[in-house]
């Protein structure tokens, strides 16, 4: 019977071609989405990697105009313990803007055996950058103050960094060069991965180096991890302290915890928007189908009155036409799957392969289901229809 | 074979209601040839469709094959239908979107028989026929009297005992309804199949064994 159906369906796919092209474009739509959802759920459900809840961000301008880089830095490490010293705070740590959650990023390459491995996010960080973070060291250590010293620059790798350079092996003690090759970088301590650009995006390459003291010339944002003590007030006296020693410069204080609940609405947002439309999207397919398939009944009632008097059963009418759409389905989904799966074999936009394969295997599960929730109906009247009507109809 | 019974068909609206057959009491015997005529509207296509179970008699009883199949299930009466009944109609009812062979298989479809011995009836049924060198055509490339006659191999192929054929030289010319009428009548003197056909042509009706006139859905004659 399935042979008949396929062939019966084969011959009229250009009378199903509306048919057989919305069910495409709500694969395609269906895909897109899941693959979106999907890619999402599996950065979401991976570990964080940090804690931003008490961290503040306090971004200046450069306020100490001297040449003398002692003194600068003098300036700013005074400015750093006066405010560690304050009860409220835990930690404080000098980093480079781009801070996690904020919209600022920077990026570079490393050499590795000739190999440049690109995309990386470098994170110019002080002593205490770890412990604002609550970062977890996987391996290694991380920077302390004999590392401004050190022959080779130290530099401190995440997970996903270190598995491209070295898979399973460890990374610690080994070398790599930076972008041009020529400056010998060691590594000395691998972090978990954390998610910097929100909690539903991947942790990608990052790479932190020490702050030394000609950064100080030109970084700008000083992170606080306050205690549970460290209120509004708190906040207020903060921004007075650094005022009063930071004359002139512009002072913002901004809860990291904001960064990140706008940093997530970036991804959120044209999801729901996405969502929304493509939900618009597939109700109407639903209700084109359903007047496409009852359409066909009407026309086709001739035929069905004929395998009703040869020997078909109301509901063999009815489960033939809910395998006839099942039949034209597949056909659109075969053309609909082979364009998907380009996505993972040509690995469209670095998502991993495992995303697009899973959304594909949902989109075609979800496509089945509308189709044959669209047809049964019509199938069921299809089954009460008097065979002595519809030959006397036709 | 077959044995009508004081059959009545009422048709039913908000407002009318049409007697279509009104009390015909009919036996029909195995191997019998058996025409029915009238005008227009009398009724003739209604007591077809009741013997071929394909409408309910308001009144009255169908045996078929000395079953009461009043009781019968819908499934149960579309399998009857499959083992005992061969349907011709006058428009032939032939699916166009299928080669001339895969509409006579059709039939067999609701058969526990294999891909291959469908193929084997469907191409015996269409040799008998005449038509074993069209078996790829599609209907829409055949004449009509060759349509006839592929609606007639599916009307054999499952080597019903009755068939019942409501006009089936209606749409055709002379010489081609002489064609089908030889095969017809051939189909019942070497095959012993019971035949009921319904027909406005006063010379194909006899050529059968019995003619049954109907007038205002009752039996004249």
């Amino acid at each position: 019977m399935f042979k008949h159906l396929f062939k019966l369906m084969w011959n009229k796919r250009k009378h199903n071609f509306l048919f057989l092209s919305e069910i495409l474009v709500s694969f395609m739509v269906i895909f897109a989405i899941s693959s979106f959802l999907i890619y999402y759920f599996q950065n979401y459900s991976k570990e964080r990697g940090l804690d931003y809840e008490k961290v503040w961000s306090v971004s200046y301008d450069e306020s100490y105009k001297t040449k003398n880089s002692d003194s600068l830095t003098m300036y700013y490490e005074n400015l750093k313990n006066v405010i560690k010293a304050l009860p409220e705070v835990e930690e404080v740590s000098f980093s480079s803007n781009n801070i996690p959650y904020a919209n600022s990023i920077s990026t570079t390459s490393i050499t590795f055996k000739g190999k440049s491995f690109d995309g990386i996010n470098q994170y110019l960080v002080g002593e205490g950058y770890k412990k604002v973070w609550n970062m977890n060291l996987e391996e290694g250590r991380w920077f302390t103050k004999e590392d401004e010293v050190a022959k080779d620059r130290p530099i401190v790798i995440n997970e996903t960094l270190k598995r491209d350079l070295f898979g399973d092996q460890s990374a610690v003690g080994k070398s790599t060069a930076d972008y041009e090759g020529n400056k010998k970088l060691k590594i000395i301590g691998v972090v978990q991965d954390f998610k910097a650009n929100g909690d539903f995006q991947p942790s990608g390459r990052a790479m932190f180096w020490k702050v030394d003291t000609a950064a100080f010339r030109w970084l700008n944002s000083l992170l606080i991890k306050v205690g549970p003590k460290a209120d509004a007030a708190f906040e207020s006296r903060l921004y007075k302290l650094i005022s009063n020693t930071m004359k002139n410069s512009s002072i913002e204080i901004t809860h990291v915890s904001e960064l990140r609940i706008s940093k997530n609405e970036a991804t959120v947002m044209p999801m729901i928007i996405f969502s929304i439309i493509a939900g618009f999207l597939i109700l109407n397919v639903a209700l084109g189908l359903f007047g496409v398939l009852w359409y066909n009944i009407n026309k086709r009632k001739g035929e069905i009155g004929l395998r009703r008097a040869i020997g078909a059963s109301g509901s063999s009418v009815s489960l033939q036409l809910v395998a006839e759409s099942f039949v034209l389905a597949s056909m659109s989904l075969i053309v609909g799957v082979f364009f998907a799966l380009q996505f993972p074999l040509l690995g469209v936009y670095n998502v991993p392969s495992a995303v697009y394969l899973t959304a594909i295997l949902l989109s075609v599960g979800f496509i089945y289901v509308l189709v044959i929730l669209c047809a049964l109906y019509p199938g069921k009247q299809a089954a009460a229809i008097l065979p002595a009507v519809a030959l006397h109809e036709e | 074979m077959i044995r009508l019974q004081n059959i009545e068909k009422v048709y039913r609206t908000d407002t009318v209601e049409t007697l279509a057959v009104n009390g015909i009491s009919l036996d029909i015997a195995q191997g019998e040839f058996l025409s029915i005529m009238g005008p227009s509207g009398c009724g003739k296509s209604t007591l077809l469709n009741i013997m071929g179970l394909l409408d309910e008699p308001s009144k009255g009883s169908v045996r078929i094959d000395n079953q009461d199949i009043s009781h019968f299930s819908d499934r149960k009466l579309a399998s009857f239908r499959n083992q005992k009944l061969g349907f011709i109609f006058q428009s032939y009812h032939l699916i166009n979107d299928l080669q001339v062979v895969d509409n006579v298989e059709l039939p067999l479809l609701y058969r526990n028989s294999t891909a291959k011995e469908r193929r084997r009836l469907a191409e015996a049924a269409l040799e008998k026929v005449g038509l074993s060198n069209r078996l790829k055509h599609f209907p829409t490339q055949l004449s009509g009297g060759q349509r006839q006659r592929v609606a007639i191999a599916r009307a054999i192929v499952g080597s019903p005992q009755i068939i019942l054929a409501d006009e089936p030289t209606g749409n055709l010319d002379s010489v081609m309804g002489n064609e089908i009428m030889d095969i017809l009548i051939n189909l019942n003197q070497r095959e012993g199949t019971t035949i009921v056909m319904v027909t406005h042509d006063e010379n194909m009706a006899h050529k059968t064994h019995r003619l049954v006139r109907l007038f205002d859905g009752s039996q004249v004659q």
